[in-house]
């Protein structure tokens, strides 16, 4: 937008265009079946509202390079970090910050959400607000550092694990707009334990719709979150100790800096 | 402030220091034999490379030290080290009080590093964000800021392209904004490795002398690797060289070509095309009556040479002159090519 506004209004306008129908199939089957499974079809809008809230946030804060660290570690590029005087991770999420980029996923999101809300009667209280910002924020949480854990593989194998976050993020952006009720315990523990796509925006919807109001349910995606992001911690730690020891034989500026 | 002479500095003023320092890297050895493919998944095969081995160096406040060596001697894995880019496995390395690796936050800011193979720009943006970006980042105080940045828009001729996209740079212009860019926050250190690689002639100048400059007029401590020597000698008083992860010379250029062979050349102009047959000089070649011949003056002596020619042939002209410092350096690596065959 700082350079021109006509770029900025056509990327807007086809950002938003993807953005609906990346998500249209899913709608198109709430609205054949009146919903899916248990959902009713305004439940599978606000489902898919939160997710493309979810993923648009993501994108807009994180997705330039930061949530594709993998690339950042493989390419050879965390020496350019290291040289300057603060810390990794403010490096990492500045350095990311996007702010117009992905705005029309965010925008979708929020209309699809609201125009939910509105069809289901939803009753919008201050604590619901508080509930719904913490569960939005520990969702982009799970995504990102699940992306973080893996993407720290590319301290030890960077040739290997350079792309090891997109095949992540496409598990994450294909799965996460569905209601996942109703799965085998087997293919729940897949959508909740080896990629957690289950709470990018199931888990939270359940609670903010009130189809589950306990407040474990509530309080489950901050908590995976929080897990899942001291294990990248931990992981990315024993990364940096091995990258100070070996450094990069890579080195690639490939989306450095664009 | 106009920089007290390169060499006359004292033991107080030591700003950095390597004392035992040991880097070794292990790479996997993997060959296209399936059998190997599936031993190496089980046991890997593992060769250790020994990057520096014992490596103790003091550089002086002020000073300009070339660091060089043959290609994997272990120059650029010293400048990461001392970047805060690598963590050593044995020694220490103190550099303004500080160790680079534990104290990377502090440290760097207080040097300056050029990578030449490598860009700290916003490829996509003005070179100006960059700088603009450098300044919230290294959280330089606006009044340094200005005043730096005048200088070096000055010395570097930024001016020129300051608000073009960095990527439409061409490769001298973009050497120029990396080093504004290393400078702009006053390092009292500047890690330059390679800063001349892909530059031409020109660009080359303008480089070398903005680095001379600087060191005059700033006193800032300056260690440099280039594969030109030249480059290197026409920079700095002091060459530490490196073979095989070890300092192989610690001095002045003058001493090096003296310790190692004082290369000379000898061109004599005679009245017949036939060069002289001259024992203790190696023929180059001929151009008409002009030839050309190089020779080791520590141990041959030129009137000997010449005396020599005079009996063959009738001496018109006679020119010597030091063989560039590139073939010194190349006699020297040869040496320890040698010496590294026959001594594993």
């Amino acid at each position: 937008m700082t350079r021109s506004l006509k770029l900025f209004l056509t990327f807007l306008l086809t950002d938003t265009i993807f953005n609906i129908t990346a998500i249209t199939a899913t709608l198109l089957l709430a609205e054949r079946f009146n919903g899916i499974g248990m959902w009713s079809k305004f439940q599978v809008v606000f489902l898919v509202g939160y997710a493309t809230l979810t993923e648009g946030l993501l994108e807009m804060f994180f997705g330039y390079n930061i949530l594709f660290m993998s690339r950042r570690l493989g390419r050879g590029q965390l020496d350019h970090i290291l040289v300057q005087p603060q810390s990794i991770w403010l490096a990492f999420f500045t350095e990311g910050f996007n702010p117009f980029t992905a705005s029309g996923s965010v925008l979708i999101g929020l209309l699809l959400i609201i125009w939910s809300s509105i069809e289901l009667h939803l009753h919008i209280s201050f604590l619901w607000i508080c509930f719904a910002l913490l569960n939005v924020v520990a969702s982009m949480s799970v995504v990102l550092f699940f992306c973080f854990c893996w993407s720290s593989l590319a301290f030890w194998a960077p040739r290997a694990a350079e792309e090891i976050t997109t095949p992540l993020m496409r598990i994450f952006r294909s799965l996460d707009a569905f209601p996942f009720d109703g799965l085998s315990f087997l293919l729940l523990s897949g959508v909740t334990v080896i990629v957690p796509v289950a709470f990018v925006a199931w888990y939270p919807s359940r609670y903010l719709l009130g189809l589950d109001t306990s407040i474990l349910n509530a309080m489950l995606t901050p908590l995976v979150a929080l897990g899942i992001s001291i294990l990248a911690l931990f992981v990315f730690k024993k990364g940096l100790e091995h990258y100070g020891r070996t450094g990069s034989q890579r080195y690639d500026s490939l989306g450095h800096r664009g | 402030m106009v920089a007290p002479a390169r060499n006359a500095t004292t033991a107080s003023d030591i700003v950095v220091e390597l004392s035992g320092v040991y880097k070794t890297f292990y790479q996997r050895q993997r060959s296209e034999k399936l059998s190997d493919i599936f031993r190496n998944l089980i046991r890997p095969q593992i060769r250790e490379v020994h990057a520096l081995q014992n490596i103790s160096l003091r550089i002086h406040r002020g000073e300009i030290v070339a660091y060089a060596g043959p290609n994997g001697a272990g120059k650029s894995t010293t400048v990461k080290l001392l970047s805060s880019v690598l963590a050593p496995d044995q020694g220490t390395i103190c550099v303004l009080g500080l160790d680079p690796w534990r104290d990377r936050r502090r440290y760097v800011n207080k040097i300056g590093v050029v990578f030449g193979q490598r860009t700290e720009l916003w490829w996509d943006h003005p070179v100006a964000s960059s700088f603009e970006w450098k300044r919230v980042v290294w959280d330089i105080p606006d009044e340094r800021y200005q005043r730096m940045l005048a200088i070096l828009k000055e010395l570097l001729g930024l001016n020129e392209f300051f608000n073009s996209l960095a990527r439409e740079l061409s490769l001298g212009q973009k050497m120029r904004a990396d080093l504004g860019l290393a400078l702009i926050h006053e390092p009292e250190i500047l890690f330059l490795d390679e800063p001349t690689i892909g530059l031409d002639v020109l660009a080359k100048r303008n480089v070398l002398q903005f680095i001379k400059d600087l060191n005059q007029r700033k006193n800032v401590t300056i260690m440099v690797t280039s594969h030109d020597m030249s480059d290197l000698e026409e920079l700095a008083g002091r060459i530490v060289m490196i073979d095989k992860g070890k300092i192989a010379y610690d001095g002045d250029f003058g001493r090096l070509r003296s310790e190692f062979a004082d290369r000379r050349r000898l061109v004599i102009e005679t009245s017949a095309p036939l060069p002289p047959k001259l024992t203790g000089a190696k023929f180059i070649e001929s151009q008409g009556i002009r030839h050309e011949y190089v020779f080791d003056a520590s141990h041959v002596k030129i009137a000997a040479l010449l005396e020599e020619a005079s009996v063959q042939t009738q001496i018109l002209d006679v020119e010597t002159h030091r063989a560039p410092i590139d073939e010194v350096i190349a006699d020297i690596y040869e040496k320890w090519q040698k010496d590294k065959a026959t001594h594993p």
